[in-house]
């Protein structure tokens, strides 16, 4: 009888043990039959920027992002200049995300008084979960226009002003603190200014980001340069930077040797000997507003 | 006479009746809503997809969020709210496990009944016993579920950068609907 009892009592309990009901634990109830879902990765770059090169993020669904861009003289032009400091040029540049993809834009800078009108789309976005894919790969392309006055008693025709960008920006988010882009652009120069130059240049850029803390990044970025062009005097352009985050602004910081803003001047025109501190001090204040919910 | 066949109609019977007594309700798509109200900037968002979990039989309750299904009206909002704040990729969501307190499961036709939810709430990798208080109701076959609690960032290890101090409450409020139904 004893035995019964006990057999009786034992089987009931591990059959309620056993029961999903009331052995687990509730939370995992809640995890039960829960499958991951694949998602965006955010957040590879945190602005539309590296340093100079475009980076694979593009502004939200309408939002304007404003961006002011100084690049001082070069450093070693003395205490008299303030090391750069007194030849600020800019950079203002607006541009709109038509839709969380693609991004319309128009800029300005003081360098050659060159115009910008650029398009940026995402082509394909890199994501994390069980269908995940490993790569985001953004589409930029520019018009310049340069808006110089002629030379006394010459002429310029509009189409002598214009060069163009089209560049490819591979990039991989590949921890939560750093982040890698490859960037493969092509600069088209309708008018060159010296017979040294070519009017098709290729370049192959690297970017990267190193995320410090949470609102803070270092970002370097190199492009080596692939068309023959000048001596090996020339210096392709090497840029170092800090990204400061704050709300709606990011604050980037950067020493380079490009002179220009624009990709045609940091990518197909020769730029200063890091070594001689022929470098200059940049300086991007970028701020978005969310114009249409 | 005690045969083995006995043995186990028998175990069968009360292992039924143990499942019986084990009645739950949940739901995957509670409703969380937070607000941090400051007077430079008022900063909120929603999220569809709680999932809570109440044992009728013994008032444990349980309730998940995920961190990336909250939504905000900007989308770099999100972008900071998930990378800097709650760092949805380390403690991707937040959780709370307890047990209703003076739970009477037998308010059918009653009105909200204020009940009292104590526990451990686990948000962005710090745990914090919690009394939690709220009210819940027997409507349809249903446990309807409501509270509104306060999260201090600072109990949660959440920081908030000094040029952003003003724009960011120190503490937020958060607002939970949730309709359980048996499962």
């Amino acid at each position: 009888m004893t035995t019964f009892f006990k057999g009786w009592a034992l089987i009931t309990i591990a059959w309620c043990i056993a029961s999903p009901a009331l052995g687990q634990d509730l939370l995992d109830l809640l995890n039960e039959g829960v499958v991951e879902e694949t998602r965006p990765v955010e957040a590879t770059f945190k602005d539309t920027r590296i340093v100079n090169v475009q980076s694979n993020e593009t502004p939200a669904e309408g939002v304007m992002h404003f961006v002011i861009a100084h690049r001082f003289g070069t450093l070693n032009s003395g205490i008299y200049e303030l090391w750069g400091l007194d030849n600020a040029q800019m950079r203002m540049a607006l541009d709109y995300g038509l839709n969380d993809r693609l991004a319309v834009g128009v800029a300005r800078n003081t360098y050659q008084k060159t115009y910008e009108v650029n398009v940026k789309a995402r082509v394909l976005q890199q994501t994390t979960g069980p269908e995940a894919f490993p790569v985001s790969v953004t589409w930029y392309s520019v018009a310049m226009a340069n808006g110089l006055r002629p030379s006394e008693g010459m002429s310029m025709p509009f189409s002598h002003r214009l060069s163009y960008v089209h560049q490819v920006v591979l990039a991989r988010k590949m921890t939560e603190k750093w982040s890698l882009a490859f960037v493969p652009s092509f600069v088209h120069r309708n008018v060159v200014a010296t017979p040294d130059e070519v009017h098709d240049v290729w370049t192959a850029g690297v970017g990267t980001r190193w995320k410090v803390a949470p609102r803070v990044s270092l970002n370097g970025e190199y492009h080596h340069y692939l068309s023959k062009q000048f001596d090996d005097s020339f210096s392709p352009s090497l840029s170092l930077g800090v990204d400061l985050e704050t709300g709606g602004h990011v604050f980037q910081l950067h020493v380079t040797n490009a002179r220009g803003m624009f990709e045609r001047s940091f990518l197909a025109e020769p730029a200063g000997k890091w070594k001689t501190g022929d470098v200059y001090f940049g300086f991007n204040l970028s701020r978005v507003f969310t114009v249409r919910d | 006479m005690m045969t083995p066949k006995l043995l186990l109609l028998l175990a069968i019977g009360s292992a039924a009746f143990c499942r019986a007594e084990a009645q739950q309700f949940m739901t995957r798509e509670g409703q969380v809503h937070f607000f941090s109200s400051t007077p430079l900037e008022d900063i909120e968002a929603d999220n569809g997809q709680m999932s809570a979990i109440l044992d009728e039989a013994t008032g444990g309750f349980a309730f998940q969020v995920q961190m990336r299904a909250f939504h905000f009206p900007k989308a770099l909002m999100e972008e900071h709210f998930n990378e800097s704040y709650v760092e949805s990729d380390a403690f991707p969501k937040a959780t709370f496990r307890g047990t209703l307190e003076a739970w009477d499961p037998t308010m059918e036709g009653q009105g909200p009944v204020a009940v009292v939810a104590q526990g451990e709430f686990d948000f962005h990798g710090v745990k914090t016993a919690r009394s939690i208080p709220g009210e819940i109701m027997r409507k349809d076959g249903k446990w309807v579920l409501d509270a509104r609690f306060d999260i201090a960032l600072k109990d949660h290890n959440i920081q908030v950068p000094a040029v952003v101090r003003d724009n960011i409450a120190a503490t937020i409020a958060v607002d939970v609907h949730a309709e359980l139904a048996p499962r």
